[in-house]
């Protein structure tokens, strides 16, 4: 609105006459000090605990962590489900913004209920769920042990599990994106002659490429740090179907405290550059909804 | 005086917001601020109320000093663009709120703000909630709500912006009738001349911070002293006139027989002066002006506007060279804008391409120095790029004024004579170099009055250093001065300097005085508020020394006799470190 | 009105297609299968099964936490939101980066990390427990787990709402001769409820499901310690699916109550705000 005073110009309660008073000071410093001071009690002080504990016995005790077999697959089969449940969920969360952001039909407020519902659920039910489907008494249960095929408490279990869990990410990023920016760009182009194809990847892509790695490093960092869905599913089999998650709760309750808080240094750190990309994704000006 | 600021300054970031404010607003009067966005009027009005802190002067209501007193304890009522109104209460809680906060009983609550809803024409909404009220049912609420607890002063910024025309022009109405029915000391803030001149009882016209002046609204447009002022308040052509002891010339034949203050036989000056659209008579040929003669011109385009009919009329007519030129263009050929009555037009119907003779009914002549630029070097390339200053440009476009070129081979030359018929008006640009004292001696000697020196890529300055060498060159000094500072948002600084820091504490008082006097003579007579410094030692080591400080700061410096620039001021003025501005005002030429 | 309006860009057999196959196959299918677990039972049993008292003391623990946790996150978040709007100190950006910490960091790895900082001889807990508070193994460690993966809930809801104040109210309200405390209790606060409840509600919801960070710090005493989420995993250990999907049908009613709530006043705060000017 044309002659708002930009809020730079503007005074705050402290600087403007009659506002610099003891009480407002120190009611500032007193709100700063509690912020800090609860913050610090429930975030910084585990997340400093993670590291000083990995470290506790010395640099080399931390890196011996890394070598012990049972450590090395877990992060092996974090890595793999990653690599397959993201570009899985990315997939899908093209398809369904495309669909939904870019055309009107019945039953869209149910398809995006849908796409909420995993976040709204607890872990726990999200890998029970398909325990319930394919495990030895679910639905499925005979007729997959009579194939010898094994998803529960195997790699498909956790990779569907994680799937579960994960894939309401890139969607969630990239619906409200794409129907905020419109389709007239897209509806140009195929006025234009461009085909649905070269529409998507010219067009569409480059418009929404920030929500799109915002929804990706999301989905990544949930993806190789679920717990309980995979809890649920995985059988905790050491060496076979251990995520890193699972590994640490291993280590801990067996009390290897430098073993647990060493892979959980991992993830601490790929939590970090979770955020650091989020900032710089914010940077460029990308807004959440 | 119901409102009184005394030199109110607000910085932001070293810049002045609100540049030295002063002014005086009476018991029930209507006054409005009026000028461009930027202009600090809205920062200004914010500090009256007391949401914004100011870092130097004094604000008084009803005679108490507030300046360090809350919002809440000044008594104010505010009404905001955007109606500021709580939004989930409803008008009689919105309204109420004032009485609320100092605990007034429901009852009594209730028939003040009944007795406030019939003022604003709002009976009935009581119970309304703002989502559901128009723009202008809002900003009626706001007003009402502002005079709940019987404010001293009412403040409006820019209440009607955010509203149609219609409802605009309804509101207006509104609001001078409650002015009236209350007679509340009143401040608005405006960006529309319109609204000014409908609602004031005094207007104050601001620009950069500056409050440049104030008066009645018939005052203001009739006889206004600035050029900004001149063009703000109303469409405006401004053209260069000659000012000499036959009167006024415009170059050529023509002229307009005024007596007009004469200066010595022969010298002429450079003065703007402002001719209204409506003031200009066309006729078909010059026997039948009524009106003095300006010169003849062809109709370029005509637009019809309602009551009015808006013509733009080309000078000048080809063969015959343009004598009339405007101030705030760069070469001779332009425009005049014209506007003619219905009567005018059917006397003397007018159709493109016409060919007419223009005369002035009403010429006023703006008493500003500073009238247009001339950038002077001794080629081409070099006055290429002196015009291509970034001050100079700057303070060409600020001040609606044209820089015009003119090569002078003999620049600074000592040894040339002074050349009678190739003197010099107005204001000479050179480039800062070593020597360019020289030129500014031989352009003063060639009836330049003022020699603005540039640095390359000089820039706007922040503080401007004010000084004069000897009393006689004090009130040019002043006026070149507080004409500059109207376009510069800059601080002003005067500098007294007095000889021998032996004798200090001896001389202080009587400097002090000195100091006093020349304020108040800048605030009196040419509407400057500036501050004051006062150096002991040598003058032009003086000024070198508060110019080194810092950087972006302009030196004007007046003086009475252009041999005392180069026996005194070589250094200074070959230094090519910072703009100045040389003020000459020659000993026996009457002040101007 | 036709199943679909019509419209001039490809691709809505192809993606409407692999969106509704995925999410039958991921989501739908499952939940059926939950449900038709759940409902094999006879009501009776149904009911027997959700209200052993092992179960109610696992629901007391989960919700009185969750609830408690999230009134905790209520006062503090409030408290931080403001602070990270309205005051400049220094570090403000970094730590504002970092309020969405919890919401990347693996759930069990604020299990562990928590667990140590509050046990006896933990960094804090060292402390509390000489006050003679022992928040490992107890329902308090519970409840200051769920706090902390409330936190960014409730601090990323309020602070827009801080922020979109607009700062022209409290001017006028100040001009009208309101105080700051007065200006807090009558303008800002009724402004910015909505966004409060809504994130008391999202740090609710999480809360209650909430299950790597909770159960390193919980103990897991039957009864005691022990969450809802926990109680179906040891079900389906112990093959107990029915029991188990019984117990998940509780949850997943509680969840989508929660929702319910959650999107009604999303629409509450939104007829509130209502565009003042133009």
């Amino acid at each position: 609105m044309a002659g708002v005073l930009p809020d730079a110009l503007r005074d705050d309660a402290v600087t403007r006459p009659g506002g610099d008073t003891l009480w407002a000071r120190l009611l500032r410093w007193t709100l700063i000090a509690v912020s800090l001071a609860f913050l610090a009690a429930l975030l910084f002080a585990p997340l400093a605990t993670v590291f000083a504990t990995a470290l506790e016995h010395g640099l080399r005790l931390y890196l011996a962590s890394f070598a012990d077999a049972d450590t090395r697959s877990a992060v092996r089969l974090t890595l793999l489900t990653a690599a397959v449940v993201v570009p899985l969920n990315t997939l899908f969360g093209l398809a369904a913004s495309w669909c939904i952001a870019k055309f009107e039909f019945k039953g869209k407020s149910f398809l995006i209920t849908l796409i909420d519902l995993p976040l709204a659920v607890s872990p726990v039910i999200s890998g029970m769920v398909y325990v319930l489907l394919f495990g030895l008494q679910g639905w499925f249960g005979h007729y997959l042990q009579e194939h010898g095929i094994s998803i529960i408490f195997a790699l498909p279990g956790i990779i569907i599990a994680t799937m579960f869990v994960t894939f309401p990410y890139v969607a969630r990023e990239l619906i409200p994106l794409m129907q905020q920016l419109g389709n007239d760009e897209e509806e140009a182009a195929i006025t234009m002659g461009a085909g649905a194809w070269m529409t998507f990847f010219r067009v569409t892509l480059p418009k929404v490429r920030w929500g799109l790695i915002y929804g990706v490093i999301l989905c990544n960092a949930r993806a190789m740090g679920e717990f309980g869905a995979v809890s649920v599913v995985s059988g905790h089999i050491r060496g076979l179907t251990n995520t890193m998650p699972l590994h640490i709760e291993i280590l801990y309750n067996e009390y290897n405290f430098v073993g647990a808080f060493a892979v959980a240094s991992l993830l601490t750190l790929l939590a970090v550059l979770t955020l650091v990309i989020k900032t710089l994704v914010e940077r460029t000006g990308y807004k959440r909804r | 005086m119901s409102i009184t600021l005394d030199q109110v300054t607000k910085l932001y970031q070293g810049v002045p917001v609100v540049n030295d404010v002063s002014l005086d607003i009476g018991d029930g009067e209507f006054f409005v601020l009026l000028g461009p966005s930027g202009s600090g009027k809205s920062t200004l009005l914010r500090a009256i109320a007391g949401l914004t802190g100011v870092d130097h002067g004094r604000i008084a209501l009803h005679g108490r000093d507030v300046t360090h007193v809350a919002a809440r304890r000044r008594g104010v009522g505010l009404v905001f663009q955007n109606y500021a109104l709580f939004r989930h209460m409803s008008v009689a809680d919105n309204i109420e709120f004032a009485l609320r906060v100092r605990r007034m009983r429901a009852s009594a609550r209730r028939e003040r703000r009944r007795e406030l809803l019939r003022l604003v024409a709002l009976e009935g909404m009581d119970q309304r909630l703002p989502a559901q009220l128009s723009g202008g049912q809002q900003q009626r609420v706001a007003v009402a709500r502002a005079l709940a607890h019987k404010p001293e002063v009412l403040l409006l910024d820019e209440p009607f912006g955010a509203l149609d025309a219609k409802i605009r022009e309804e509101l207006r109405r509104t609001i001078r009738e409650v002015q009236r029915e209350l007679g509340i000391t009143t401040v608005l803030v405006t960006h529309d001349q319109e609204e000014a001149f409908a609602l004031a009882d005094r207007i104050g016209v601001m620009n950069l911070g500056r409050l440049l002046e104030m008066g009645r609204p018939d005052d203001l447009y009739a006889r206004p002293t600035t050029r900004f002022v001149a063009t703000f308040l109303g469409a405006a052509n401004l053209l260069l006139v000659r000012q000499s002891s036959g009167g006024l010339s415009f170059g050529g034949d023509a002229s307009v027989n005024r007596s007009a203050e004469s200066t010595r036989p022969g010298r002429e000056r450079e003065m703007v002066a402002v001719l209204r659209p409506e003031e200009v008579e066309l006729a078909p040929d010059r026997s039948e002006l009524t009106a003095s003669y300006l010169t003849h011109g062809t109709v370029e385009e005509i637009l019809f506007g309602g009551s009015l009919e808006r013509m733009r009329v080309r000078l000048g007519n080809g063969a015959v060279n343009a004598q009339v030129v405007r101030a705030d263009s760069d070469n001779g050929t332009a425009f005049l804008e014209v506007t003619r009555s219905q009567h005018e037009q059917r006397a003397f119907p007018l159709a493109p391409g016409q060919t007419v003779a223009i005369g002035a009914r009403r010429l006023h002549v703006l008493p500003t120095p500073l009238s247009s630029f001339t950038a002077c070097a001794t080629s081409d390339a070099q006055a290429l790029v002196v015009c291509r200053n970034p001050l100079l440009t700057e303070l060409a476009v600020r001040m609606k004024t044209r820089v015009a070129t003119r090569i002078e081979p003999t620049l600074g030359a000592t040894a040339a004579s002074p050349d009678e018929s190739a003197s010099f008006v107005g204001a000479a640009v050179i480039g800062a170099r070593p020597g360019a004292v020289d030129c500014t001696e031989w352009l003063l000697r060639r009836g330049a009055e003022e020699v603005l020196i540039l640095p390359e890529n000089a820039v706007p300055p922040q503080r401007v250093l004010i000084h004069w060498v000897d009393e006689h060159a004090r009130r040019a000094t002043l006026a070149v001065s507080a004409s500059l500072l109207r376009h510069v948002a800059a601080e002003a600084v005067y500098v007294g300097i007095l000889p021998g820091a032996g004798t200090a504490d001896e001389q202080r008082p009587l400097g002090m005085r000195a100091l006093l006097d020349a304020r108040s003579e800048a605030q009196s007579v040419h509407g400057l508020d500036m501050r004051t410094e006062l150096h002991f030692g040598d003058v032009a080591r003086e000024l070198a020394r508060a110019l080194a400080e810092s950087p972006g700061q302009l030196l004007i410096l007046g003086v009475s006799d252009p041999a005392v620039l180069g026996e005194r001021f070589a250094a200074l003025l070959d230094a090519t470190a910072w703009p100045l501005l040389i003020v000459y005002q020659p000993p026996d030429a009457p002040r101007r | 009105m036709a199943f679909r309006r019509p419209s001039v860009l490809p691709g809505f057999g192809l993606t409407f297609g692999f969106t509704t196959f995925f999410l039958s196959a991921i989501v739908l299918l499952p939940l059926a299968a939950l449900v038709l677990m759940a409902a094999s039972m006879s009501w009776e049993q149904f009911l027997h099964v959700v209200s052993t008292p092992r179960a109610l003391g696992a629901y007391r623990l989960s919700f009185g936490a969750s609830l408690l946790a999230a009134g905790i996150n209520l006062v503090f978040g409030f408290i931080i939101a403001w602070t990270l709007v309205r005051y400049q100190f220094p570090g403000r950006r970094l730590i504002d980066a970092l309020i969405d910490m919890p919401f990347a960091l693996p759930t069990a790895v604020s299990g562990i990390a928590l667990t140590t900082v509050f046990a006896e001889n933990g960094w804090i807990g060292r402390y509390l427990s000489l006050a003679g508070i022992h928040v490992a193994y107890t329902w308090i460690g519970v409840t200051v787990a769920l706090t902390l993966i409330g936190m960014p809930f409730m601090v990323r809801t309020v602070q827009p709402a801080i922020a979109e104040v607009q700062r022209d109210l409290e001017d006028a309200a100040e001009t009208l001769g309101a105080g700051r405390l007065y200006v807090f209790r009558r303008i800002i606060l009724p402004t910015v409820l909505p966004a409060m409840l809504t994130g008391f509600t999202l740090a609710f919801a999480r809360a209650v499901g909430e299950y790597g960070s909770v159960i390193f710090i919980a103990g897991n005493l039957p009864m005691k310690t022990e969450i809802t989420p926990l109680l179906i995993v040891i079900r389906l250990e112990e093959f107990d699916y029915r029991g188990a999907a019984a117990l998940g049908v509780v949850m997943l009613v509680i969840s989508f109550a929660v929702l319910l709530a959650i999107n009604l006043l999303q629409a509450w705060g939104r007829r509130r705000i209502v565009a003042t000017g133009r």
